[in-house]
């Protein structure tokens, strides 16, 4: 059995086109994501310009004026503000050289001329300050000798705006794409496993029959090759882990064994799709691999990997989609791991998955442990 | 050795083996002869529990051969038509993992991997991978990693197909030599004159089944061309002909393209007999052949076509 394994470890080490799609691809697309996401993340923290117009001389207003001026010599330098009669304010507005307009008065307030980021970081530092507002005078009704204590708090907007998850893990918008990436590379391991289905049937190449024709039991072969597949493209996986973790410095908050074990089972599940789609059917071998590359991009496409909120548009339509969806499960594990904290959703995930992969597998050994065939 | 009793293997509606029998003996060089498609490949393949067949016995070493018959297989060397080596390998990884399959014990396999590569000429090579080989060295590695356990039997599918006619010949007297040393040989080849030369007997295969058997004078005797007379004559009528084919011993006359062609039977002079009645009827020729009968005229009378066809 070792002898067997050295040598088909070897060969496929030295065969690009089966290390390619399950290791090198992934590595250039991670790549390429962090270069891209990098120059968005950027670019979304740039200053937001906005204009302040106050209404009265009121101490409401004034309060509101204080803050917003904590937050603008903050050093995270989320806005710049500008004082401005309320009529060049609008006119800044429609000329879009100021993303929204804070009216400092009694109630403060926040006009905006559109929709996007900029507008959503000046209406949650609004909302920040009503529900701190809000919070303040609670305590003041309620334990006033705890007043100074929540005001110092208050001053520490940072700690109200930060994203965080439910399970206080840090939240990237960008790790799902990621995740998706992961996805997609455990299911590329169908290469590894499409080149095992033509080395073990003799009914798809020479090779195959030479082996099959050999003294060495046809399950030895077919359970050396399935092994040294799993095992070789898991190893892929882990590359591509820690290439991401400390290459391109990617925030992995969750357990790194968990986080293997959602690879291992992602990665024989690659593996055994590939070997089943290799094994079945009377395709030409150009065929399978294009409908082995159609189902790997349309699943990792679904998962999030090409728009990050395509998983969830998915799982508003079509959740049984996202139950059913490889690249989709396996993004989810992870997405579980690092940032829900949510150990059913996950256990959930990981079981489809097992029960997939092991079917994947059994299914794959039974049509490969064929040892007569109707025509070569 | 091999005993193929009554085989019948049919893919749809084509019949590719039609009741095939055949008997190889222990020692020999049994030659399968036919043209493409005439059943040699898929016999072997039924031989070697590779492809189902719809009737039929196989007996190989006097014992049923059958899919898990590993007792069976590890006596049996098999060198494919299509070469079936790793490309990620180097030589002697190929020789070497392919030998592995048949013996686990490192040393055994390792003095048996030398001598395999010895045997095909390979030494120069062993770090070279596949890609790196001419047409006729990857010939000889596809049959070092069939050989290299040294099996009691070894059956080589087309093995010089595409091959120089030097590695042509060294594959051919490796036949040989392997054969010497105890080893029986099934060879299956379209090219009659390889056959002709190392097969000690042979099955001629036409649609599946195995029209003459026997060794290569007992197959010629089967036939009445004993003589093949060509001679290139400029102009020749048909009362010309006539008369050539009133001649002793001729039976077959033909005139193609100022060649003509005379099928004797078995019988002394018969060149001269033709040459002298050219003379006394005045016909100029020029280039004279004469032939002995080949396996491709055994099988042109036996089934009306050209081996070649």
């Amino acid at each position: 059995m070792l002898h067997l394994m050295k040598y088909e470890v070897k060969v496929k080490l030295f065969n690009f086109n089966i290390l390619f799609w399950p290791l090198v691809f992934p590595l250039i697309l991670g790549t390429l994501f962090y270069f891209a996401f990098g120059k968005i993340e950027e670019a979304d923290f740039e200053t937001v310009q906005v204009a302040v117009v106050k209404e009265a001389d009121s101490r409401e207003g004034q309060t509101f004026l204080s803050f917003l001026e904590s937050i603008e010599t903050d050093e995270s330098k989320l806005i710049k503000t500008e004082p401005m009669k309320e009529k060049k304010a609008l006119e800044a507005l429609e000329e879009k050289k100021v993303a929204g307009i804070y009216y400092a008065g009694e109630e403060p307030s926040l006009t905006v001329g559109g929709i996007g980021l900029e507008e959503s970081i000046l209406q949650s530092l609004l909302e920040s300050y009503t529900n701190g507002k809000m919070t303040m005078e609670n305590i003041a009704s309620t334990h006033p000798e705890r007043l100074g204590e929540a005001s110092e708090q208050m001053a520490d907007y940072k700690d109200w705006v930060q994203q965080v998850s439910l399970g206080g893990k840090t939240t990237d918008g960008n790790s799902q794409f990621f995740y998706a990436l992961i996805a997609m590379a455990c299911l590329y391991g169908c290469f590894i496993g499409f080149g095992s289905a033509l080395d073990l049937q003799a009914n798809l190449t020479s090779l195959a029959a030479r082996r099959c024709v050999t003294p060495t039991h046809k399950l030895r072969l077919v359970l050396s090759e399935m092994l040294t597949s799993f095992g070789l493209h898991f190893g892929n996986i882990i590359i591509l882990l820690l290439y991401l973790r400390y290459v391109l410095q990617m925030e992995f908050q969750g357990e790194i064994l968990r986080m293997l074990l959602v690879s291992l089972i992602g990665s024989m599940l690659g593996v055994s799709m590939g070997i089943f789609i290799g094994s079945i059917g009377k395709f030409g071998e150009g065929i399978k691999i294009g409908i082995l590359i159609g189902i790997s991009m349309v699943c990792s496409f679904l998962a999030g990997l090409m728009n990050s909120s395509m998983k969830d548009i998915v799982e508003r339509h079509f959740p049984i989609v996202n139950r059913i969806n490889p690249a989709a499960l396996i993004a989810d594990a992870f997405y579980c791991i690092n940032v829900y904290d949510d150990p059913n959703r996950f256990a959930r995930s990981l079981i489809i998955l097992t029960v997939m992969s092991a079917g994947l597998t059994v299914g794959s050994f039974f049509v490969v442990r064929r040892e007569r065939y109707d025509s070569i | 050795m091999i005993q193929i009793e009554n085989l019948v293997k049919r893919y749809g509606g084509l019949v590719a083996l039609d009741h095939l029998n055949l008997n190889v003996k222990e020692g020999e060089i049994f030659g399968l002869l036919g043209p493409n498609g005439s059943g040699k490949t898929t016999a072997i393949n039924c031989m070697l529990a590779l492809l189902k067949y719809d009737k039929g016995i196989i007996k190989i070493f006097g014992e049923e051969m059958s899919p898990d018959n590993y007792d069976i297989k590890k006596q049996i060397g098999i060198v494919l038509q299509n070469v079936a080596v790793f490309d990620e390998l180097t030589v002697y990884e190929n020789i070497d993992y392919f030998c592995g399959l048949y013996v686990k014990d490192k040393k055994e396999r390792r003095k048996l991997v030398e001598e395999a590569i010895q045997f095909v000429g390979l030494e120069e090579y062993t770090k070279m991978r596949p890609k790196k080989l001419s047409g006729g060295l990857l010939r000889r590695l596809n049959i070092a990693c069939g050989i290299a356990h040294k099996p009691r039997l070894i059956i080589l599918d087309e093995p010089t197909v595409a091959v120089d006619p030097q590695s042509r010949n060294r594959i051919l007297e490796g036949i040989q030599k392997l054969n010497r040393e105890g080893s029986t040989i099934i060879y299956t080849s379209h090219y009659m004159e390889e056959v002709e030369q190392i097969c000690t007997r042979i099955a001629i295969m036409d649609h599946g089944r195995s029209i003459a058997v026997g060794t290569k004078e007992e197959l010629k005797s089967m036939i009445k061309t004993g003589e093949t007379v060509t001679i290139e004559a400029a102009v020749l009528d048909m009362e010309q002909l006539k008369n050539i084919r009133l001649l002793p011993h001729v039976f077959d006359v033909k005139y193609e393209e100022q060649v003509l062609t005379v099928r004797c039977t078995g019988g002394k002079h018969n060149l001269i007999r033709i040459l002298n009645h050219l003379q006394e009827e005045g016909i100029s020729f020029g280039r004279v052949f004469s032939e002995l009968p080949t396996l491709n005229d055994v099988f042109l009378e036996i089934t009306g076509k050209e081996l070649r066809d």
